[in-house]
């Protein structure tokens, strides 16, 4: 290469780089690159290592003479009965509480949309258990549900003396239905809410004008607007139903986090919590959370397909 | 020539290749070693026996051969990790030192660490809340706490897999912990493998400890129900607690108002090798390598016991359970008349409700033999991939001999593990005096500690009692089959331990 063809290059990379482009660009990864490196160390590099740990037998301690066991330990989730019982639970839990949440929030959000007085005091209280620890929360719900001293078998019992239902033990998936749902309300009520807000009042009046009654409008005006609200909740709440280990966990008669949850809630998220931790199972239990994590993936999936038949948008109508 | 720009995917790449990169540098080593050394040790035994007693011929082989840096594989197959051992005369540490400890912090307190950091300037401390996942994360990468806080049931599966310093040559020379001032409890923290466990070189030692199987008894529910209170120097048969447990435990309609007798779920395990101990019997066979409750008779009638107060809500369970959360609250609310809990648990027994109502009662017999082992031994091992043995050993000594030891010798939450500070416990009333005279009487059994098993987890066994009671006890399952499932599970668990640990 002549000095001629070199000056040249030099000339045409400086003038690249010290471009107005370039320099846009630059400044762009630079801004980016601090979650960029934070999604490859906290997500991509973990995941990897959690799926390799998933085909091991490693048990946390094992690293000397870890064994690399393929799909073993994916194959033993089929023929391992707890892990069956666990995720016929979870589908279960999650059958009870998504619906009852989903509704209650929206039947909560369209009270409080509603121009009434001291709305905003309401809003707050009703918002107030999401803020509670919920080892408190959890805590407050066995003082009430408790099957020996609760105040609802209490009060059941100044009409039928004696009673002693036992709420978190052998009906423990309706007690924890009941606590889920009450402590995750408020925030239901607040998306829910912010949707509401979001319909131009136009829309409602035109309706009214049209001549239709408030069911009419709710049916046919605020119930379409608010699908992509609906199809956010639901995404949000089927993924935390999948992944619902503390209350169950901190409805064990102990109420710590080493003791065995109730049958009744011996969730999915409670089989891999016992498998590594009370059984050594590292690569096992990892393996578990994968399968859950294609499941959730799976179901997921299904809901965003299904959502251009229920969601209304705005771009299908054009 | 082409130009090209670069593109977002471009830069995706070059940044997903740096990264990985780096990963790859913080993995490897910080020197490569370029000689590779090859040592495999022929160790004459048959699995799942980890050590011999009496140490075996070892027939070393050592192939030294050299290999390119930019050729290196990991190929070497560690037949047995081999411990680093201390110096034959320990001394304190020339430079200055940091040591970890992993402890519960309200334990080994911000205090405790300023008193020694005090006392020993060339030393820093630093205390991290004791946590199981930050345990395995550091023994990952290597960098295990130098001092943890461990229970007796981890100590022979901690020592199957070489993660203990054996801490002999340092007690040899201590001033202030002296082998023969070593309670019996101590005992757990020796072996001359993981399954001799109780003689032996030392590995650790007991913060304090209890016998385990004594009963606090609340006075006030016998004398409600007509029945006369248990001498505390005669003990009981564990078939006496079914039966005042059947009068104490009072119902009103479906509801538990009061509980007769309540242990800790946790150490049923514990408590069924304790009764069996009696007999000179495990619920283990020999070799460790299963969990035998259906085909041993003994084991099966001691299962049955713990179902039958369960089933018949003669103790607290998942069907009948404690309304506080634990049963020492229920006992100190007036409303459990007997807990079974050791002498540590006295220090907060007396309650403003149950105050000068309480006494303490020897453990009670299954078969006619007095055993009264403590089941946790609650206690500190050094880590043996430690690189600072001799300033951890100060930290250790200081933890165990110095002010921290002092401080909980005169608190009444245990019994101190070194047996000259057995008199600082408090003895003040009548209450403490009944406690220390019960508690003679149980110290003066000198029990021997219970074998634990190496292959399992610390809470494996009552994991699954706790998880198979429960369907037992909702009707999903009988009992026979409650019990073979305990087997089963436990059992395979063994076997993968076996797998992993030899």
């Amino acid at each position: 290469m002549s000095a001629a063809q070199l000056r040249t290059r030099h000339t045409g990379l400086w003038r690249r780089l010290s471009s107005r482009k370039w320099r846009r660009t630059s400044w762009f990864y630079a801004f980016i690159a601090p979650w960029l490196l934070g999604f490859v160390f906290l997500w991509i590099i973990p995941l990897v290592l959690g799926f390799l740990t998933s085909m091991t037998n490693y048990d946390g301690l094992n690293l000397a003479n870890v064994k690399f066991l393929g799909l073993r330990n994916y194959a033993r989730s089929l023929g391992d009965p707890d892990a069956r019982f666990s995720f016929g639970q979870t589908l279960k839990w999650t059958a009870l509480n998504l619906p009852a949440w989903m509704i209650l929030s929206f039947i909560l959000a369209l009270i409080l949309n509603r121009d009434v007085r001291g709305r905003g005091v309401f809003r707050t209280l009703y918002y107030l258990p999401s803020v509670i620890p919920i080892v408190a929360l959890v805590w407050i719900w066995r003082i009430i549900l408790d099957r020996n001293v609760g105040l609802l078998n209490a009060v059941i019992s100044l009409f039928r003396p004696g009673t002693a239902i036992p709420w978190l033990t052998t009906h423990a998936l309706q007690g924890l239905t009941v606590i889920a749902v009450w402590s995750g309300l408020g925030w239901g009520m607040i998306v829910f809410l912010a949707g509401l807000q979001d319909i131009p009042d136009e829309l409602v009046a035109a309706a009214r004008i049209d001549g239709a009654s408030t069911l009419q409008v709710f049916r046919y005006v605020t119930l379409p607007l608010m699908t992509p609200v609906v199809f956010f909740v639901l995404i949000n709440g089927l993924i935390g139903s999948f992944q619902q280990y503390v209350i169950p966990q901190l409805l064990t008669p102990e109420g710590t986090l080493s003791s065995v949850p109730p049958r009744s809630v011996y969730l999915s998220m409670v089989h891999v919590n016992r498998e590594v931790f009370a059984f050594q199972r590292f690569g096992y239990g990892t393996a578990l959370l994968w399968l859950l994590f294609v499941v959730v993936a799976a179901l997921a999936i299904v809901v965003f397909r299904t959502s251009r038949y229920w969601v209304y948008t705005e771009a299908k109508e054009k | 020539m082409e130009k090209r720009r670069l593109n977002r995917r471009d830069f995706l790449c070059l940044s997903a290749t740096v990264a990985a990169g780096a990963v790859a540098a913080a993995c490897a080593p910080a020197t490569p070693q370029i000689v590779e050394k090859e040592v495999i040790r022929e160790v004459p035994v048959e699995k799942p026996v980890v050590v011999e007693k009496e140490k075996p011929v070892i027939v070393e082989k050592e192939v030294v051969k050299e290999v390119p840096v930019e050729k290196i594989v990991k190929e070497t197959v560690i037949v047995e990790k081999v411990v680093e051992k201390p110096p034959e005369k320990p001394v304190a540490p020339a430079g200055p030192a940091k040591v970890v400890i992993m402890h519960f912090l309200h334990e080994f307190t911000e205090d405790h660490v300023k008193l020694f950091e005090e006392e020993n300037p060339a030393i820093t401390l630093e205390v991290i809340q004791a946590e199981p996942t930050r345990f395995f994360a550091m023994y990952a990468a290597g960098s295990p706490p130098d001092l943890l806080r461990v229970q007796a049931p981890s100590v022979p599966q901690y020592l199957a897999r070489k993660m203990l310093y054996d801490l002999t040559p340092f007690f040899e020379v201590s001033d202030v912990l002296k082998l023969d001032d070593l309670a019996p409890a101590n005992d757990y923290y020796k072996g001359y493998s993981a399954l001799e466990i109780g003689e032996g070189p030392i590995y650790g030692m007991c913060k304090d400890f209890s016998p385990d199987c004594t009963i606090f008894v609340y006075k006030p529910l016998f004398e409600d129900a007509g029945l006369e209170v248990p001498s505390d120097t005669k003990p009981l048969a564990y078939q006496d607690i079914v039966e005042l447990s059947a009068k104490l435990t009072k119902f009103e309609g479906d509801r538990t108002i009061s509980f007769g007798y309540a242990y800790e779920a946790g150490w049923v395990d514990r408590f069924m090798m304790n009764m069996l101990g009696e007999l000179g019997q495990s619920v283990y066979s020999e070799d460790f390598s299963k969990l035998v409750l259906v085909d041993n008779e003994e084991a099966y009638a001691v299962a049955k016991y713990y179902y039958d107060l369960a089933a018949e809500k003669l103790a607290q369970s998942s069907i009948n359970p404690s309304p506080a959360g634990w049963f020492g609250n229920d006992f100190t609310q007036g409303i459990l008349a007997m807990a079974q809990y050791g002498f540590w648990y006295g220090a907060m027994a007396e309650s403003d409700v149950t105050a000068g109502q309480v006494i303490m009662i020897p453990g009670p017999m299954w078969a006619g033999v007095r055993r009264d082992p403590t089941l946790t031994a609650t206690g500190m091992i050094m880590a043996a991939d430690t690189k600072v043995p001799e300033a951890a050993w100060e930290a250790f000594e200081y933890y165990n001999a110095g002010a921290p030891a002092i401080e909980r010798a005169k608190s009444g939450w245990g019994v101190p593990a070194l047996k000259s500070m057995w008199g600082m416990m408090p003895s003040g009333t009548e209450y403490e005096q009944q406690k220390l005279k019960a508690l003679q009487a149980e110290l003066a059994l000198e029990t021997s500690p219970l074998q634990f098993n190496p292959f399992l987890g610390e809470t494996t066994v009552a994991d699954s009692w706790s998880t198979q009671l429960d369907r037992a006890l909702q009707g999903e399952i009988t009992f026979d089959k409650m019990l073979a499932n305990v087997e089963s599970e436990v059992n395979a668990a063994i076997q993968e331990g076996i797998d992993r640990i030899l």
